[in-house]
């Protein structure tokens, strides 16, 4: 009897794999497959190089580090089975969250095990609103911060009296463009947004869009555009033809290497901001930084972009916890990160807000030499 | 040939009744048997929940022969109706469940009319493009949930006279998920001894003798259809309250292709060659994945070998081994 149990739960893929007694278990689900493979396969990357320094030191509270890494495959439905997985494989800790519907997904089943959830890379505000998990954390800047480090550049630094926008027509463009516009209001901009062009994420042509912007002649176009990989090198290299002279300020973490590797020099002019850069300062005069990219590079060959870092800082973050309450338990480990300050993470020192958002500190930049990725810190 | 109907097992009905007695109560204490962990009840949950899915596509499938793209319409029209009516303005579990019912009737008869005349090709073409236009509103209209979707859906509430259900952990899904999963199958059984049932499928095997019996095929596809959207809705609906979000990715290839590769797998007209597929799928993705990749290629894969080579699924596999070895 008891054998035909254990074939059956095997069957359904229930049995654990049963790992030394006293590891702490590390749990990693992003995509490792499909368009964001790549993304997700470095954030795991970064968990497991912070994962294997901690065990080389020794451990957790005289305990080792187990990793466990699944793919959610960009898909909510996959992700909640990986998350029910992660409950039976009775995880310590997961870190997770490429693309927001994958976490929304996730975050009720993995709050509803007890499991401490905390989110690297998602942006939706949605995950923090505390309905399906009081205890969320989330390391990645929210569309509302980076909407008020954009506004305040455009305002304060660049002095705009004529602004554009050139938005992506979702939940994330619309929202953004929303949270600009409401902080112009809060810093008595006395300009004018002088128009608005929408266009679709898979658009890849945006010629009638920019034509109109040339004819409007304002000083910035804010734009947003999360297709990071076609649409926007395409919108640059528009952007670049229609000759426009107002200024490109793109929304924070836009642009990515993809951008720079397909659009190169039609890149130079931008103006964007970011939470994380392994060779601009002040990242560059940080220890926990440098050293964290130097053994990133010593691992993988390549310097570790801000998603690396997002991971990093997520076990960087549990782990002082965890050390500082003597406790793996999740409301335990959660209320001593939520609202609190955390020291020496690749970020630097960061506070956390007290819904779970890790305090972003931006860096605005502009591009220098598209080819080579050259920036120059504005801000 | 194709199994319509074995009538000869009824001959003994109480011993068929015993059968089915013994299936329902293994069926529902298996979470149990398992060891009774939440995986083991959220992984059975989800299986049937799925399975249900697959049956309103497997009657337009079996019973049309057309291939629907377009039941996760149906599907999410559950999900978004549960989750919208419960989230926004605290709707127990009943009333978003009737509304999902009348919600699918009415975009199944829209979308059947439409499709009336279209056979195959066409007809999935059509169904497929009611599928991209319904994302594109569920993805760009914030009142219904937009591209972030909907969270805190509260746990599934469905009051009795006396007595209140409340589904708030996955054990206690389960007996919603099975009751949902046995009231499918039994509706199924009797669509396939109904009158519309055999008439469909002499439309779709003899139009000539259909015709010439003066039977009128539109009405019959377009029952047939109609009648479909509701089960595949409801399974769309009981999956909101068990994921407590619901997202424009119901309206992904995952759940299509896993509708279609369940229902193909074991062989059409088969009353529990659905449940029985998804149940496969499921064990595959979860215990023996290959990757994200590779999943979805042997997934593809398996469809079309099925299609191609065994166009009567594993039990028309079986029945060609076993003829050639007798």
């Amino acid at each position: 009897m008891n054998k035909t149990k254990l074939a059956l739960a095997l069957l359904l893929g229930l049995a654990s794999v049963p790992a030394m007694a006293q590891d702490i278990k590390v749990g990693t689900i992003f995509p490792l497959s499909g368009g964001a493979g790549p993304d997700g396969q470095t954030v795991t990357n970064a968990v497991k190089l912070m994962v294997q320094q901690i065990n080389d030191k020794g451990g957790l509270l005289g305990r080792k580090l187990t990793l466990i890494s699944k793919d959610d495959e960009s898909t909510p439905a996959v992700g909640v089975s990986r998350a029910n997985e992660m409950i039976a494989e009775k995880a310590d800790v997961v870190i997770e969250g490429w693309n927001s519907p994958v976490t929304l997904a996730m975050q009720p089943i993995l709050a509803r095990g007890g499991v401490l959830d905390i989110t690297a890379v998602s942006k939706s505000d949605l995950i923090l609103s505390g309905e399906t998990n009081p205890y969320a954390l989330r390391i990645n800047s929210s569309n509302g911060f980076d909407a008020g480090i954009i506004a305040k550049y455009v305002v304060e630094t660049m002095k705009a009296k004529k602004v554009a926008f050139l938005t992506q027509n979702d939940v994330y463009g619309n929202g953004f463009q929303t949270a600009v516009e409401a902080e112009f209001k809060k810093l008595n901009f006395s300009g004018e947004v002088v128009m608005t062009e929408k266009f679709a994420f898979k658009d890849t042509d945006f010629r009638v869009q920019l034509t109109n912007l040339k004819g409007a002649n304002a000083d910035a176009i804010i734009v947003t555009n999360s297709s990071n990989s076609s649409g926007l090198p395409a919108m640059v290299e528009q952007y670049r033809q229609a000759d426009i002279k107002s200024t490109f300020v793109g929304a924070v973490g836009i642009m990515l290497t993809t951008v720079f590797r397909v659009a190169g020099d039609a890149n130079n002019g931008v103006v964007s901001a970011d939470i994380f850069f392994p060779d601009l300062p002040p990242f560059t005069i940080m220890p926990e930084s440098t050293s964290f990219v130097a053994a990133y590079n010593k691992a993988y060959g390549i310097n570790p972009d801000k998603s690396a870092a997002l991971g990093a800082a997520a076990v960087q973050v549990w782990a002082q916890a965890v050390e500082s309450t003597k406790s793996l338990d999740r409301k335990t480990v959660a209320e001593a990160i939520r609202g609190k300050a955390v020291k020496g993470t690749v970020f630097g020192d960061v506070q956390f807000l007290p819904n779970g958002q890790m305090q972003p500190r931006y860096v605005v930049f502009k591009v220098v030499d598209g080819k080579n990725t050259k920036l120059e810190v504005l801000q | 040939m194709t199994v319509i109907e074995s009538r000869q097992s009824s001959s003994i009905p109480l011993l068929r009744i015993a059968a089915v007695a013994a299936f329902v109560v293994i069926g529902f204490m298996l979470p149990r048997l398992l060891g009774g962990t939440s995986v083991a009840y959220s992984t059975l949950t989800t299986i049937a929940i799925f399975a249900v899915m697959c049956y309103g596509a497997d009657i337009v499938l079996s019973y049309l022969g057309e291939v629907s793209l377009g039941h996760t319409v149906f599907w999410a029209i559950g999900g978004y109706t549960a989750a919208n009516l419960s989230v926004k303005y605290g709707l127990n579990g009943w009333a978003t469940a009737a509304a999902t019912l009348v919600l699918c009737l009415a975009a199944a008869a829209f979308l059947g009319a439409v499709t009336l005349r279209t056979r195959e090709f066409v007809f999935s073409l059509v169904t497929y493009a009611a599928a991209v236009v319904a994302y594109e509103i569920a993805f760009n209209w914030d009142t219904v949930g937009g591209s972030d979707g909907i969270v805190g859906i509260p746990p599934l509430k469905l009051p009795l006279l006396v007595t209140t259900f409340s589904g708030a952990l996955q054990e206690d899904l389960w007996p919603i998920a099975f009751a949902l999963l046995l009231l499918t199958l039994a509706f199924i059984a009797r669509f396939r001894r109904s009158r519309l049932g055999t008439t469909a499928l002499m439309v779709q095997m003899n139009p000539a003798l259909a015709a010439s019996l003066g039977v009128d095929p539109r009405r019959i596809r377009l029952a047939v259809f109609v009648i479909s959207a509701p089960i595949t809705g409801l399974a769309g609906w009981l999956y909101a309250y068990q994921r407590a979000y619901v997202g424009p990715d119901m309206f992904e290839s995952y759940f299509l292709v896993m509708m279609l590769t369940a229902i193909v797998l074991v062989g059409r007209r088969i009353l529990l060659g659905p449940l029985i597929g998804t149940a496969l799928l499921i064990v595959q993705q979860n215990l023996f994945s290959l990757g994200g990749d590779w999943n979805k290629i042997v997934l593809g894969s398996v469809l079309a070998l099925v299609l191609i080579f065994w166009p009567a699924g594993l039990v028309g596999l079986y029945r060609r081994i076993t003829k050639k070895t007798t």
